[in-house]
């Protein structure tokens, strides 16, 4: 059993590419745990920094500092009544929020957590996430038209007019990207490896290459997919102070819980589709730059791996370092009093596990394979913080506004982009 | 529009002004929610609350000589002062005082008519109660004052 998990380890290739359903099948079932998972702190990790950016403490009493709020959420959420209007089409009804979860998760599949650890590497990559993120679009129009209800209604009209648009801006951003992958080797590619192996060929992340193309691109793309994944400021379709809920205002308990799924899914996906074109993917910054060969008998070993990369190689263990510093100095400042013992407790405990986590990290087989995916996860979670900070920050644009933004300024811009791009592409 | 207002507009400087503000907020230090049951608010020096009959710390008699002003004083009527003369001293002593908290509208028109500052308006604020009786103070009550559970930190 163990040679055997190590022998496929030592394949260094996806699933995909191995043929081996059975690994591809423990690839989507972690995968399908650990976005569940993402999502599910993700509740906690938002109420909490709103609440800080409005001068506000957010959950403090679930658990120490809310932090059982990632339990307490889910567990009310499967336990409520689950309503179904009388007038709403069955049907389509139960269909709806499948579709959006589906489509959601359906992009992960091609998903380069690493250069080998994704479930499979399509040709199409890119498109496939594209054309499949796009279906989420239907899922909503069904779930409005299903509601038999006004709200549901006006807010799928705005949402699959909102997406539709800004598919277009976001697809002219993609293409400048993929024209950049044909650079040096002269054969462009959709692969979301391929893409991120063109990076590490030219030396550079396509955010900063050809400035200002490459940023100007990545930030039509950045505008594209919070309007995509109907966040603030786009969030017309959910506008709480216009439309109650959008089209979830008739679902309620597990079917609205699948809404959330999908919603948070969805900006997991396209937060990987922007690491993966325009932040390097997989690689780690400064990724071409290795500093003098070192050895260190027992630790690092890599004849071909310098100083930096060695240094490099730390971090992960220091960010769980870090988490687990500061739950463990939470530790220490919560209430002394008899009432909060057992969060204290448990406090410590998760500080230590987080710790704990931290040296199995330092372990140097685990070192070593843990990067890639380390680097990637890291860049998804810049932008999730993103996403949170947008909301905290900015009004929700009015309609109009939302539809001139997309087509009088983002289109234009992603085609001047893409002329730019390609020209200078022919010249250089 | 002026050259300095279209570079704004282009480099979004407003947005990201808001970004950074927010961000900044993010500070522990910001944080303006108080944890109420463990964390006493800081009421105002002239914030007028629970009503206290105050007695001379030294000898622990009450302050009140029963003149019943505050009584006259109350728009709503909600004080009644009884009192005795004592044959010895020929002096009136206060038997009974109670005090509708239900009533009272803190207008503090009763402080300012006692003569001896004995009923005073104090920064207690937790007056809530489980009966309509329980919120008319008797004198005992209004010397000691509410007494809220106290979560220490």
């Amino acid at each position: 059993m163990a040679d055997y998990i190590l022998g496929y380890l030592k394949q260094n290739m996806t699933p995909g590419e191995a043929g081996n359903a059975l690994w591809a099948f423990i690839y989507i079932l972690i995968i399908f745990g650990g976005v569940s998972t993402v999502v599910a702190s993700m509740s906690w990790i938002e109420r909490k920094i709103l609440a800080h950016m409005q001068a506000r403490l957010g959950p403090m009493r679930v658990g120490p500092h809310g932090l059982m709020q990632v339990v307490a959420d889910p567990i009310k959420l499967l336990i409520k009544e689950d309503i179904i209007p009388d007038e709403a089409d069955k049907a389509v009804f139960y269909l709806a929020p499948i579709i959006v979860v589906i489509a959601a998760f359906t992009t992960m599949i091609v998903i380069p957590f690493g250069p080998t650890h994704a479930v499979t590497d399509l040709n199409i990559g890119l498109l496939f996430m594209l054309g499949v993120s796009s279906l989420g679009v239907l899922g909503i129009i069904t779930a409005g038209w299903a509601s038999n209800s006004h709200y549901p209604l006006l807010g799928a009209l705005r949402s699959s007019s909102q997406m539709v648009s800004y598919e277009i801006a976001m697809g002219l951003a993609v293409i400048s990207a993929v024209l950049m992958t044909s650079m040096q080797t002269g054969v462009g590619t959709l692969s979301m490896i391929g893409i991120v192996e063109a990076q590490k060929v030219q030396g550079v992340w396509f955010v900063f290459k050809w400035f200002p193309l490459g940023i100007v691109a990545f930030f039509i793309f950045a505008v594209a997919m919070v309007a995509e994944t109907n966040r603030t400021p786009f969030d017309l379709p959910e506008a709480e102070s216009e439309l109650v809920a959008g089209f979830h205002t008739e679902y309620s308990g597990f079917r609205w819980s699948l809404f959330m799924l999908g919603e948070y899914a969805a900006m997991i996906a396209v937060s990987s589709i922007a690491t993966t074109l325009w932040l390097g993917g997989w690689m780690r910054p400064f990724a071409s730059w290795h500093g003098p060969v070192i050895t260190i008998p027992g630790l690092w070993d890599h004849p071909e791996l310098g100083a930096v990369d060695f240094a490099f190689s730390l971090v992960p263990a220091g960010v769980f370092f870090l988490l687990a510093f500061f739950a463990l100095w939470g530790t220490a400042k919560m209430p002394k009093h008899p009432i909060f013992k057992i969060q204290t407790l448990g406090l410590g405990a998760f500080g230590c596990a987080l710790g704990f986590v931290g040296l199995v990290l330092l372990a140097p087989p685990v070192r070593d394979r843990i990067q890639d995916i380390f680097w990637f996860c890291a860049k998804i979670a810049f932008f999730l913080y993103m996403y949170i900070w947008y909301r905290g920050t900015f009004p929700r644009y009015r309609f109009d506004q939302l539809m001139k933004l997309g087509w009088k300024v983002m289109i234009p811009l992603g085609l001047g982009v893409l002329v730019l791009t390609a020209l200078v592409g022919v010249l250089v | 529009m002026t050259a300095r207002e279209f570079a704004r507009k282009i480099f979004l400087i407003d947005l990201l002004s808001g970004l950074s503000l927010t961000f900044r907020y993010q500070h522990p230090k910001e944080i303006y929610t108080e944890q109420y049951p463990l964390q006493r608010p800081e009421v105002a020096e002239r914030y007028r609350g629970a009503p206290r009959l105050n007695v001379n710390p030294e000898t622990n008699e009450t302050l009140c000589i029963a003149c019943d002003l505050c009584a006259l004083a109350c728009p709503e009527h909600l004080i009644v002062v009884t009192a005795e003369r004592n044959a010895a001293t020929r002096r009136k002593e206060l038997t009974t005082f109670t005090y509708d908290t239900s009533r009272c509208m803190f207008c503090g028109l009763c402080e300012d008519a006692c003569p001896t500052d004995a009923l005073e308006l104090t920064q207690d604020f937790e007056l809530a109660g489980y009966t309509r009786e329980g919120q008319i103070w008797d004198r005992q009550t209004l010397e000691h004052g509410p007494s809220p559970t106290i979560y220490p930190k």
